[in-house]
């Protein structure tokens, strides 16, 4: 069998992180990849090399207009976006990494493989409506990260929190495989889209087990967006991770969940009105939930990245009010914030290696004075900050406008207040990591340490974080661009499409 | 030059951010370049300012500058990047760049460190409050409103008193709350009108039922009775104030607060009209609670900067009773009072600062006898105090004057009781502004070593001299001849209270330069109108 160059075309981003992910297997084979720079180096490189070719490729296809397709994987606009999302938080995941081990003294080429093979599958995840490669891509890129969690095999935390992760993570799958099956017995056939409209033929949409299989599969995508009430892996997996795993976790794992079910739920089960008004209702009450229970734990952090944790959870409540208001214009604004917050994510945690805050010293406390030692980090924290509890007229803020706008537009004011009092609520903790850097002095016990070690060394944590930082400034002044040009295209053309 | 002919505003506003942004970019060691560059950036501002808005004839009340061009819709409506200047914002823009750089003169020695960032965040702020003050579309309006809290934040928190980090966080939180709810507000109404525009917004307004109406006014007003701060939302203020830098406060004091009283003449009562005449009585209420309150707890404080903080409460309460009265007088007298206070008040912080970088206190009972040490000093704190106080033929009599006599004319059922009320919150204010200068600079001089008079060593310098001198002239300018600074509000206001009371068959009301601006769109605004509420006009036609 040969395949069409259109066919290529739709494969090769995702071939290029697998290809690179053998490579570096190959590479970290070398019993002194630990002590050697150079093959160090030289995997890093390649990992940088795969992410960035698949960048480049998925940018030219953009330009070009074309959307290949290679059977049911249909590299559309949508595709084309969410890979450019996954490479783009992959690339500043690998160069946050190369600093984070090395202040951890334990640089691993594995980590680096799991990573590419993640950012295949999430690239698989959301450029299909087949189920079974939809299966196959959600176990792809989750595997990984059940390994990556528990990477740092020396902190026992790092092993537990691993653990949890997969135990809840297989549960969460073998729901979402559970739905699809229900759905695949009904219907006669995999193809989500096709099922949908057989099962409108059948006037089967209400059944109950229909329902049901429609239940498990938003079971499925909640948890990996972690939506409450299956959200409890979340600060642990957070915690327990290296830093840039947790940031690309945050982001990655969030954004391609909300991808695919934007495919699944508005897409291809378009024609199952009521079921799909249903999931509606559902995901309603797990916003509020989400947004309430989120916001109010990551009050009471002081743990750094459990803060983040719960913060990447209360962001799922608003990506999910998008989807309550269910217009083209809101999933516009729900592909807008997921780049947005791609960059303050994955700059949030950026910052903890940039600041060189290894292990366990990840609190408010560890933070105390840094703003000012290194300035442009302090700034680019700011800006993190800010943009994450939705102060104009940084980028964070547009993408809680669109979503509230097109709540408020749909008629639901009460959520939107709801919203609104939870962002309110979440500029106190954010205010909490400013207050810290910028506001209170070390104390004198950190000093003294401070002073002891050398001093923290991190160029390329630190070209990652100004590069996010620069994305969420262009977020806030050229919004128009991202949106019109980027978020809107790949709804209307790309989601048209599989429509 | 073609480009700042076509955007005079855009530089106005923009310019002081980008100055900002290369003054934090400078290394620390070069801090006193910074300000001293900051310093020559706000006053070349400030006579830019003069010169292009004075150069027109502000008298007749229409636009003196204004752009507007659409700026992005992001998938939904439309906003407009539109800026102007009118009769309504001219004086206080024009006030807003006098105290930049006068603060900055005025504070010259207050920071010991930091000073490069200290001046780049004031400039960053003299964007957000120029930017709001000139914004013609409700949503660049919010953006300013917004960013302004930022540098805010920080010029409280870094540099200021002991409980710095409490008074900021309840700053910034207490003001965001109010403005989340009401772009809750916003989206609402414009999701209603399709877009952002002012005079769209109010169409769609007039055409919803008059509950709904009522409950977007009371979002609108609460948002911005926050930042005035209106009785009983002011509790942020005495602390933001004690706690911030001199400078903080003077500008808060001078401009911030000002933003709330001018976001009800600008958008809140013309938008909302009937609603603002129904809840005009309340807030009446409430503006007197705030003079007699606010000058009763100012009378038993034992800080300077704190009675100064809390006689803002009291007359920025005449402010919003100048405009609940809706008579042509009272909202003058409120348009006036704004500026009065911005000088006063701010010249006041600037004096306590002053007092306070030699004394290292601010305690009233530490000092008494000032007057012998410094004697320049006490006499312009007794020039600004009897302004202050509203003594005939300085500023702030004609403001309270109009204002109580717009009360009593304002027709209300307790109207004239009201204005009797607030009398008595004039002879307070004189109560406490010269009891507390008795002790302070009269009597004999507190010799005690650790007294704070005995740390005073020097009077005013020439520095000093040069900040006060403009103030003084200010006060007795405005006391005497307040038509230079209210003439060019006049048409508007008067227009505005016409309609509001006697409808004209246009059933909007606004300033004109957002009338004039949104003139070409009134047929497609009149059509969202009408449109069904499910759909929400223009904004998703991309998508069917």
């Amino acid at each position: 069998m040969s395949l069409t160059p259109s066919q290529w075309a739709a494969l090769l981003p995702l071939l290029l992180p697998a290809f690179g992910a053998c490579l570096v297997v190959l590479m970290s084979l070398d019993k002194d990849q630990g002590t050697t720079k150079w093959i160090r180096g030289a995997m890093y490189g390649t990992a940088l090399l795969a992410v960035a070719g698949s960048f480049w490729f998925l940018t030219s296809l953009w330009k070009t207009g074309s959307q290949p397709a290679f059977f049911q994987l249909h590299m559309d606009r949508l595709a084309q976006f969410t890979g450019i999302f996954v490479a783009v938080a992959a690339a500043l995941t690998i160069l946050q990494s190369w600093d984070h081990f090395h202040q951890e003294g334990w640089v691993k080429g594995e980590t680096l493989s799991l990573l590419l093979f993640s950012v295949t599958g999430m690239m698989l995840f959301a450029s299909t409506t087949h189920f079974v490669a939809l299966f196959l891509g959600l176990e792809l890129f989750s595997i990984p990260l059940y390994a990556l969690v528990g990477t740092v095999r020396a902190r026992s935390e790092s092993a537990e929190g691993g653990m949890k992760y997969f135990m809840t993570g297989a549960v969460a799958s073998s729901c979402f495989l559970m739905g699809g099956v229900l759905i695949y017995g009904l219907s006669g056939t995999f193809d989500l889209a096709a099922a949908a409209g057989a099962l409108k033929a059948q006037g089967a949409l209400l059944d109950p087990l229909v329902m049901a299989g429609a239940a498990l599969m938003l079971l499925g995508f909640l948890f990996k967006v972690s939506a409450v009430p299956f959200h409890q892996w979340t600060p642990d997996a957070y915690e327990a991770s290296p830093h840039p795993i947790a940031g690309f976790m945050s982001v990655a794992t969030k954004g391609v969940a909300f991808i695919a079910l934007l495919r699944v739920f508005p897409g291809s089960f378009a024609p199952m009105g009521p079921v799909t008004a249903k999931v509606q209702t559902v995901l309603a009450a797990l916003a509020v939930a989400t947004l309430v229970l989120g916001n109010l734990t990551a009050l009471v952090q002081s743990n750094v990245k459990r803060m983040l944790a719960y913060s990447s959870i209360s962001h799922a409540g608003y990506l999910m009010l998008g989807f309550v208001a269910g217009t083209p214009a809101a999933y516009t604004g729900v592909l807008f914030y997921l780049v947005i917050y791609l960059a303050m994510n994955m700059g949030a945690f950026g910052l903890l290696t940039a600041f060189g805050l290894v292990g366990e010293k990840t609190t408010f406390d560890d933070l105390r004075g840094l703003g000012w030692k290194r300035p442009a980090m302090g700034f680019s924290a700011a800006v993190f900050m800010l943009s994450l509890a939705g102060i104009p007229p940084l980028g964070g803020f547009y993408g809680k406008y669109m979503i509230f706008r097109e709540l408020v537009g749909a008629g639901h004011v009460g959520l939107a207040i709801l919203g609104v009092l939870a962002s309110l609520v979440s500029a106190y903790y954010y205010l909490r990591f400013l207050v810290a850097l910028f506001l209170q002095a070390p104390s004198a016990e950190a000093e003294r340490l401070a002073s002891d070690r050398p001093a923290v060394h991190a160029p390329l944590a630190g070209a990652a974080v100004l590069v996010s930082a620069a994305i969420v400034l262009a977020g806030g002044l050229i919004q128009y661009a991202l949106a019109d040009g980027f978020a809107k295209r790949a709804i209307v053309e790309g989601l048209g499409l599989i429509r | 030059m073609t480009w700042l002919n076509l955007h005079p505003l855009t530089f106005l506003v923009f310019a002081p951010t980008v100055l900002g942004f290369l003054l934090m970019a400078l290394p620390h060691a070069l801090g006193k370049l910074a300000r001293l560059l900051g310093f020559l950036g706000a006053l070349a501002i400030f006579v830019l300012s003069l010169a292009w808005l004075l150069g027109h004839n502000p008298a007749a009340g229409g636009t003196v500058l204004a752009e507007r061009t659409p700026w992005f819709t992001l998938v939904g409506l439309p906003v407009d990047y539109a800026l102007a200047v009118d009769g309504l914002n001219l004086w206080l823009v024009l006030l807003t760049t006098f105290l930049v750089p006068l603060t900055m003169l005025g504070t010259w020695n207050s920071l010991k460190d930091r000073m490069g960032t200290f001046a780049a965040l004031f400039l960053l702020l003299e964007t957000g409050m120029l930017g709001a003050l000139v914004a013609q579309d409700l949503f660049v309006f919010y953006l300013f409103w917004e960013a302004m809290l930022i540098p805010m934040y920080f010029m409280i928190g870094v540099w200021g008193g002991d409980e710095r980090r409490y008074a900021a966080n309840k700053f910034f939180l207490y003001t965001l709350s109010g403005s989340l709810l009401w772009l809750v507000a916003l989206l609402y109404l414009a999701n209603k009108a399709g877009g952002f525009n002012p005079a769209l917004m109010a169409q769609a307004a007039s055409a919803l039922p008059f509950g709904v109406q009522g409950w977007l006014f009371i979002a609108f007003a609460v948002a911005f009775a926050i930042k005035v701060p209106l009785f009983p939302l002011h509790t942020w203020l005495p602390d933001a104030h004690v706690q911030a830098p001199t400078a903080g406060s003077v500008i808060l004091a001078g401009v911030l607060l000002k933003l709330g009283g001018y976001g009800f003449i600008r958008f809140a009562i013309p938008m909302f009209p009937q609603a603002a005449m129904h809840y005009a009585k309340p807030i009446a209420l409430l503006s007197v609670i705030a003079i007699v309150y606010g000058a009763l707890v100012a009378m038993v404080q034992r800080d300077i900067k704190k009675l100064v903080a809390y006689s803002s409460v009291s007359h920025m309460g005449f402010v919003m009773l100048g405009l609940a009265s809706m008579t042509v007088i009272g909202t003058q007298g409120a348009m006036l009072q704004m500026l009065n206070h911005g000088v006063s008040t701010g010249a006041l912080f600037l004096l306590v600062g002053m007092l306070y970088d030699r004394a290292h206190t601010r305690m009233i009972s530490d000092f008494g006898g000032v007057a012998v040490k410094m004697p320049i000093f006490t006499t312009f704190f007794m020039i600004v105090t009897l302004s202050s106080i509203g003594l005939p033929l300085t500023n702030g009599f004609v403001g309270e004057f109009w204002i109580l006599n717009g009360t009593f004319l304002s027709g209300f059922t307790w109207g004239r009781l009201y204005a009797v009320l607030a009398t008595s919150g004039v002879l307070l204010g004189a109560v406490y502004m010269l009891w507390m200068f008795m002790r302070v600079f009269w009597g004999p001089e507190n010799k005690d070593e650790d007294s704070g008079t005995h740390h005073l060593h020097s009077d005013l310098n020439a520095r000093e001299i040069a900040v006060m001198l403009p103030i003084v002239v200010l006060i007795v300018w405005m006391g005497v001849h307040p038509r230079t600074f209210v003439g060019a509000s006049e048409a508007p206001v008067a227009a505005l209270l016409q309609e509001i009371k006697a409808p004209a068959p246009r059933p909007f009301i606004l300033a004109p330069a957002v009338r004039e601006a949104a003139a070409p769109g009134e047929s497609a605004g009149a059509h969202a109108s009408e449109a069904p509420v499910s759909e929400a006009p223009a904004a998703h036609e991309v998508h069917r």
